[in-house]
Parts: C-alpha cells; structure tokens; sequence
C-alpha cells in the first residue's frame, strides 16, 4: 500500500509543528508498557529449540563413544570395559560406561553430540532451558557422569537467596508491548 | 525588629532552608532524570537499590566519594580545582534572589530592585568553570569542550537576555516580585510574550550545556568533553553546577513567563492578596505552586533530552545569530509598536491595557492554533493500495 502524508502547509512550519510533534511523540512513550525484564525477579521461558544445559542418562547410554566422536571440539571424554552379562540363559557382551565427561566450559552448544546420539530417546540432550550456569569457580564447569545427570542438586549461582520464591515467568505480552 | 534579625539572621536561615531544599533536589535530579529518560526509552532506569531504585540518590554521592580523585600529570593545577567550583557559586547566590512565595515570607532575601540583572550577570559566569576545566585538564578534547561551550555561551547570551526585553517593557520593573505581581494583575507573560517564551526556553537549555545543546560534552565526538579528565567528587561537582543551574533556569522561566508562586490571571485566582490573608498557610502554598510549576520545568528538560537529537556546531550558530537574536529583536519591535501604538486607555473607572489585552490575545490563539493543529489527526492519502510500497 502506498500512502501519502499531507504535505507541511506554511501554518506548521510557523508554528514549529515538526518539533512539537516530536515532543508528542516521546511523551506518548512516557506511558507506553516497558519492556524490561527484571531478571532475577522474573525471567523470560526460553523457546522450545532452545540450546541450554545438557542431561545425560545413563540408564539410555550405549556406550558407543558416537557422540564424543561428533563433537567437533573433543571435550566429551568416554572411557569404557567390556562385561559379559548372562541374559536369558545367552552369554552377552555389552559395554559399561567408566567415564563420561564433559568440560562443559568450552562447549559451544552445538548440539551435535545431541544430533549424533543413536538412542532413542537421546541419551544427552540439550533442550533442558537452563542457561543460568555461571559459577565462581571454572572448574565447577568440568561435569562428570554423576554430575551430568543429576546437575539440579549442584549448587549453583542464581543471583537470588536461596529461600526465594521459584521466580515468575515473564508475561510475553507485555514483551511485544501490546 | 533588630536590624540583625533582619538583615542577617532571618536571611541566613532562610538560606539555608533554601540551600538545603535545592541540594536534595540536586541530588533528587540524577535519579529523577535517569528514571525519566528511561520510561521515555522504553526502559526501567535504576530501580535495583532500593525501592523504586530510590537509594540510587544515596549510593551516587557515596560512589562518587569513593573513586580515586585522579589529577592529569601536567594540568594547570589552581584552574583545574577551581573549574569544578565556579559554576556552583554563580547559582548558590542566585538561590537568594529567587522569590519562593509571597512576599513577606518566603523570598530569602529582601527585595532587590535590579535582581534580574543581577541574576542575569551571575548566572552568565558559569561558564568560566567549563572554559577553565577544559583548559587546565591538558587535553586536547576537554580544551574542545571549553572553547565550544564559550562559543555557545556567548552566541545564546543575547538571545536569552533579548528575550526579557519584551517581559521588561510590559512589567516596567527588574524586580521579580514585581514581576509577578504584574502577572497576576494581568496575564501570565507567556500570552503576550509567546515568542520571548519560546526563546527563552530554548537559550536557557543551550545555556546549561543539555541536550540538543550539549556539544561542550558531545560524548560521541569530544569522549566527555571539558570533564574528560575530571573524576570523582571533581565531576560530581560539575554535575551538581548543572543541575543547579538547572533549578536556577526553571526558577527564573517560572517567575518571569508563568506567574511565579501565583495561580490566576487578571487578579482573580490564587493571587498574593489570598495568600497573605491566609498567613503563613498561604505562603506555604505559594512555595508549593511555585516549586511545582518549577518541576514541571525540570521535567521538561529531561524531555527535550529524551526528544531532540543532538545540533551540528554550524547548526547551533546559526540557530543562535540567525533566527533567535533576529527574532527576538523583532519580538521587541512588535512589542514596542503596540504598546506605543494602543496605549492604556481610561473607559469609566477602570483602565483597560489595550495593547497588552491584543498581545496577550494574540499569543493565546497561536497556542490553541498549535494545539489543535497538533492533535488533529493526520489521515494519510492512499495512491495505491494494491502495490507493495517501494520503501
Ligand atoms: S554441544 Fe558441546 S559437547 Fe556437544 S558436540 Fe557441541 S561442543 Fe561438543
Ligand atoms: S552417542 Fe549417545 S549413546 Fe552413544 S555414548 Fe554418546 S550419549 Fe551414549
């Protein structure tokens, strides 16, 4: 749609019009709903796709090292032994994971250990929504298998007292400013 | 009384009431226009320290006590700490000669037959501190600053002091109780001084240094401009030199265009004969209009700051000599002539002003002019609806 804007007649530009429009303008914002978000009071839910903090399951892991292979920055470390378990009556051998740690500070979230992961459902996934992970220390970022699966018992830094209240989600509309 | 009480004691006291009242209101300034320019941009503004974020106004002052007091290596050691200093003084006098409230009262000072002047000669001393700090920080862009603001402070020097000319020729009188007293009688002076008004306004913010005048600072060309090289409770000092002189700006604009600590017109309303009749109550609420009518002031100026971007230096010059001094040389012209040409003419009993009722008349159909032709919706015309706009 094209659309034209009365042309400024010699009456506004008289009466300085341009510039008390301008004024009109900022004041209107004045009242305008902001779009701050306080953090540590409320915070805003991240997307579906959203890339956080990782989970680990041990109980799904096949020990098949595919994951440490796809990751382009070689930070996930797999150690693994052979045991030979009776199962119905049938000699197996399967794999039991030792070690599977991940230096998490140096990951990029690529989520290509996630991508290349064969069990179903993944056995490391990302899409857990947590982004706060900021410690005071570096090497609280280095998580081991334990740490991996159960990091909700961590404690860790959330920028509120610990008997705060869980924080609110952010109203999304007010973000849009409607 | 004793002449003691009279002439030191009562005026000190009342000083310090003064002082102290703008001070806070100083220090209320930072939070105040900060929380402000915020809403104005969509933000929140400081709101973590304290309710509202109103220990904001505690933890500056303590911060800025705080930081290390730096001195550039080869700065001109007595202009450099004086800098800061200057401009403060100008506008702590000035607070004595500023009419609060009704008379007998409420002005600090007993009553100074120049005080506009007077107020108009300390006030344009300011900028010494900002020529002398960017001079003696040795730096090439606090040297900028200065140089700017004394280039910008001379060119709106005359346009400020041109634009009372017209407030002089109605009220006959430099007294600022007098002033107002006029403008009760008759009308506010922004009617019939519409234009010295607007130019008053409009010298007054280039004065200050704020935006869209604030090249001596100009933060994306000159770093901080002339304060670049000034830290601590030095640059607090700066910003408490502004700030002042921003109260001491809203002061003057609410006592020589908006009716002071009055609220009526033509001797009817809120007038001085109320309030004395009501004591000390009535002085206090003169004090209360005044210092509202003040704020709304000051908000304005964080207004114009969150609205107009920043002038060119060319720009701002040929603002200055180009349309402001000319056109309020011309608004004295316009003055004189209907002044001289209606003069004050006895019917009956009374006298009616004759040509400041058409002055006055005048500036108030220009401003509902304005106002309706601001709000008057803009309907934009359709040339083509089916296409996609190019833009
Ligand atoms: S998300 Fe991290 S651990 Fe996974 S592949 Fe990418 S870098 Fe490696
Ligand atoms: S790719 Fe999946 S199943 Fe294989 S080791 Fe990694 S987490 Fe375990």
């Amino acid at each position: 749609m094209q659309v034209e804007y009365p042309k400024p007649k010699w009456t506004d530009k008289f009466l300085l019009l341009d510039m008390f429009e301008g004024l009109k303008t900022t004041f209107r914002e004045l009242f305008r709903p902001k779009v701050t978000i306080r953090y540590p009071e409320e915070r805003l839910e991240p997307a579906d796709r959203f890339r956080g903090m990782f989970r680990f399951s041990y109980d799904r892991c096949i020990a098949c090292k595919l994951c440490a292979l796809a990751c382009p920055i070689d930070i996930i470390y797999i150690d693994v032994h052979d045991e030979t378990i009776e199962q119905e009556g049938k000699k197996k051998k399967v794999k039991v994971l030792d070690r599977y740690d991940i230096d998490v500070k140096r990951c990029m979230f690529c989520a290509l250990c996630e991508e290349a992961c064969p069990t179903k459902p993944k056995s490391i996934w990302l899409t857990t929504k947590t982004y706060e992970l900021a410690t005071y220390d570096r090497n609280d970022l280095y998580f081991n298998m334990q740490e991996l699966e159960y990091w909700d018992d961590r404690p860790r830094y959330t920028g509120l007292p610990e008997e705060e209240e869980k924080p609110r989600i952010a109203d999304e509309r007010r973000m849009l400013g409607e | 009384m004793n002449p003691w009480m009279t002439y030191l004691i009562w005026p000190l006291i009342k000083f310090s009431i003064a002082f102290i009242a703008v001070q806070a209101l100083v220090a209320a300034m930072n939070w105040i226009e900060r929380r402000l320019l915020g809403f104005f941009q969509a933000r929140l503004g400081p709101n973590r320290v304290g309710p509202w974020g109103l220990g904001q106004i505690i933890a500056d002052p303590i911060k800025f006590l705080l930081k290390e007091d730096f001195v550039p290596a080869r700065a001109e050691k007595v202009a450099y700490y004086l800098g800061p200093i200057l401009p403060l003084l100008p506008s702590f006098i000035v607070f004595c000669l500023i009419p609060f409230g009704p008379p007998p009262t409420f002005a600090v000072t007993n009553n100074i037959n120049v005080g506009l002047l007077l107020i108009f000669a300390l006030t344009s001393t300011a900028v010494y501190g900002i020529i002398l700090g960017g001079w003696a920080s040795n730096n090439k862009f606090s040297l900028m600053g200065g140089l700017r603001s004394a280039a910008q402070m001379v060119s709106y020097e005359v346009p400020l002091g041109l634009s009372i000319v017209g407030v002089l020729m109605l009220t006959q009188s430099l007294e600022l109780e007098e002033i107002v007293r006029y403008q009760e009688m008759n009308s506010w002076n922004v009617f019939p001084q519409l234009v010295a008004c607007f130019i008053f306004i409009v010298a007054m913010n280039a004065e200050n240094n704020r935006t869209p005048f604030d090249l001596p600072e100009a933060e994306s060309e000159l770093v901080a401009g002339f304060h670049t090289e000034y830290s601590a409770m030095k640059f607090a000092f700066y910003m408490l030199g502004e700030y002042s002189l921003m109260i001491v700006n809203s002061c003057l604009a609410v006592t020589l265009f908006f009716g002071g600590w009055s609220l009526g017109m033509g001797g009817i309303g809120f007038t001085t004969e109320v309030m004395q009749k009501m004591g000390w109550v009535g002085g206090l609420i003169g004090t209360g209009i005044f210092v509202t009518k003040m704020m709304l002031f000051l908000f304005m100026y964080i207004w114009f700051r969150a609205t107009f971007p920043r002038f060119r230096f060319d720009q701002l010059m040929d603002l200055g000599w180009k349309f402001l001094i000319p056109l309020a040389l011309a608004n004295i012209f316009v003055t004189g002539i209907v002044l001289l040409a209606f003069p004050s003419r006895l019917y009956g009993d009374t006298v009616i002003a004759v040509g400041e009722i058409m002055l006055t008349v005048i500036g108030m159909i220009v401003i509902a002019l304005t106002l309706v032709l601001l709000f008057k919706p803009k309907r934009p015309k359709v040339i083509n609806a089916s296409r996609v706009s190019e833009a």
